[in-house]
């Protein structure tokens, strides 16, 4: 229990926050944090425990959300068919990717994945016929569970949450399972794993492609709640930084960390776009501006991110009380 | 084939100015084995640079340079010290966020300080045409490239004939060596960097006239960089002025036969391509090396 307490306290204040804070711009925010953490989560699948840091996960992200959009406009079919075709096309990209690039590491992998996701930003915003090109997709709002359609935030913030938690679980299956130390052996030390007979390569795709369907969810989920879906935005390089940002900040490969990054930068986020919105629209720019600097310091001074280095301090003081 | 001397001519334009922005990153990657992801940024700094001296003061671009050149070369000495100096033994992926990080701050202080507008410079030169064997160009693109290759074959000569190039060529084939050796390689990596974002710094001077300036026009250069920079193999100078030539061509190329719209999905498809096959590049392996490709 010791172990998942930061995490019963974070999820648990989460739940309970509905019930006494009515606002409309908190329970927003409430729902963009959870948002954005489980799709750090996500991204923490394959760039934290499988060590396969990448900067196009956009693209999985921009997948889930094209396929719920166009299948609700075009085929008037239900969200979570999209999100399920979402998460299948996702998954199919990410073992093309995670397979033609599984020799590439560090830069490399990087390049390869951004380049991937600008491929789709290029296709999606030219190709009008399919996509409806630059202009991007408006989600139709139907109200109802089996279309996807709340008017009450406090709804969103309950779904929300249900895909934060399972997020949060199957990164703590990792942490606990074989597959989950062998994909530690692997991100460790590539070759003296492959020299105990683990098959890295094959885990390395399967931990990219089940990233990417996760991620594919939450672009989904992100479209419905948005209800619009932007070419330039689901699929920018910004984006794909952004998931990185919050797990690197919080902790990789740790399964809380996406989501105190998350608190940290998006309730950061939301609060300077508050204030500066009133002054002038270039304003807003200041937060991404500290996110820039935040994520040098950051990497610098505790790679390991907060809840790495909390937990290191936590020990450190707990060996002190027993010594 | 009316066209073909103006496609070949457009190429080896284009390749000259994307020779001199590459030949800065992979010589910050050959000689400090950093992959700077905030390249693209200084390039859109030189833009701004440009775009501001012309408005403002009327100043063309090309007398710019003058200026652009030692400030980048500041720029670079500043940001070497205040950033990159503490990452460069650092793992990949602190490395990789360093520049991100610091590619994200830059991109928002543009938008910060001058929106995110559309702005174009237009100096009396880019309204010249100029013909070369029958096909039309205008002056700014011919003034570009000469800059462009004027600088390239500058930094070329620098490192084979001074003895600062020696001691980088040095470095860059075995950085622990040349520290035995009595070289201070912090100096070096210093100097290799402040080289690269002035290199760039004076591309984006260069190419204002020729593509509208904001705050992440960068992006879209320094991708193409990347592809130029792993097709040469990184590290390798003169492998980035080949893969320079062969993008220029297959974008000027592949816009004629499928239309502008399509030519970034072509380079990157074939950037995925080389990544897939030839990650070490066309004709490089040293770079590939180093991070244990």
């Amino acid at each position: 229990m010791r172990r998942h307490a930061l995490a019963v306290g974070f999820f648990g204040a989460a739940a309970l926050t509905p019930l006494v804070i009515h606002d409309g711009f908190f329970l927003d925010s409430l729902v963009l944090i959870l948002m954005w953490g489980a799709v750090s989560g996500a991204w923490n699948v394959a760039g934290g425990y499988a060590g396969q840091v990448s900067l196009g996960h956009s693209a999985f992200f921009g997948i889930g959300a094209y396929s719920a959009a166009l299948m609700a406009t075009r085929l008037h079919a239900s969200p979570w068919l999209g999100m399920l075709a979402g998460a299948v096309v996702a998954t199919a990209a990410g073992l093309v990717i995670g397979y033609l690039s599984n020799r590439l590491k560090g830069p490399y992998f990087a390049l390869a994945t951004i380049a991937f996701s600008q491929v789709l930003l290029i296709v999606a915003s030219r190709w009008r016929a399919f996509t409806a090109g630059s202009e991007g997709v408006p989600v139709p709002f139907r109200p109802g569970f089996w279309t996807l359609g709340f008017a009450s935030k406090v709804s969103w913030v309950y779904l929300v949450l249900c895909l934060a938690l399972a997020i949060y679980l199957v990164q703590v299956y990792l942490e606990r399972s074989r597959i989950g130390y062998q994909l530690a052996g692997v991100r460790e030390d590539e070759d003296a794993a492959q020299a105990l007979g683990i098959p890295s390569r094959r885990l390395k795709v399967r931990a990219i492609a089940a990233s990417a369907a996760l991620t594919s969810v939450c672009g989904t989920l992100w479209a419905q709640y948005v209800g619009f879906v932007d070419p330039f935005y689901v699929f920018s390089v910004d984006l794909s930084v952004r998931f990185a940002l919050n797990a690197i900040i919080g902790g990789v490969g740790t399964a809380m960390g996406p989501f105190v990054g998350s608190l940290l930068i998006t309730s950061l986020e939301t609060t300077l776009r508050a204030v500066f919105s009133d002054i002038r629209g270039g304003l807003v720019g200041i937060y991404l501006i500290i996110y820039g600097c935040l994520l040098i310091v950051v990497v610098r001074l505790i790679p390991q991110g907060l809840v790495g280095w909390f937990g290191q301090r936590i020990r450190a003081a707990r060996r002190y009380a027993r010594a | 084939m009316t066209a073909l001397p103006q496609l070949l001519i457009s190429t080896v334009l284009l390749g000259g100015i994307y020779a001199l922005i590459a030949v800065g990153l992979t010589l910050i990657f050959g000689i400090m084995r950093v992959v700077n992801f905030a390249h693209g940024e200084f390039l859109m700094l030189g833009m701004y640079l440009a775009f501001w001296s012309f408005t403002w003061w009327g100043v063309d671009p090309y007398f710019i340079l003058v200026v652009a050149v030692p400030l980048f070369f500041a720029i670079g000495l500043g940001v070497y010290a205040l950033v990159m100096r503490g990452v460069i033994h650092a793992s990949h992926n602190v490395q990789i966020f360093t520049t991100v990080g610091l590619s994200t701050a830059l991109q928002n202080v543009a938008l910060v300080l001058w929106t995110g507008d559309f702005r174009f410079v237009r100096p009396w030169e880019s309204s010249v045409v100029v013909r070369i064997l029958g096909a039309a160009f205008n002056l700014s693109q011919v003034i570009a490239f000469a800059v462009a290759l004027l600088f390239t074959l500058a930094l070329f000569a620098f490192m084979k004939w001074t003895h600062a190039g020696r001691v980088m060529r040095a470095t860059a084939q075995d950085g622990e060596a040349a520290t035995l050796m009595g070289i201070n390689t912090d100096r070096v990596y210093r100097l290799a960097f402040a080289i690269g974002i002035a290199c760039v710094g004076v591309a984006g001077v260069l190419v204002s006239p020729l593509y509208s300036v904001y705050p992440t026009a960068g992006l879209q250069f320094v991708l193409l960089a990347y592809v130029v920079v792993v097709l040469g193999g990184l590290g390798d100078m003169v492998g980035a002025l080949l893969g320079a030539l062969i993008v220029a061509g297959v974008e000027v190329i592949g816009s004629y036969v499928f239309g502008s719209a399509w030519k970034e999905v072509i380079y990157f498809v074939l950037f995925i391509a080389v990544l897939v096959f030839r990650p070490a590049g066309l004709f490089g392996q040293r770079g590939a090396e180093a991070l244990g490709v």
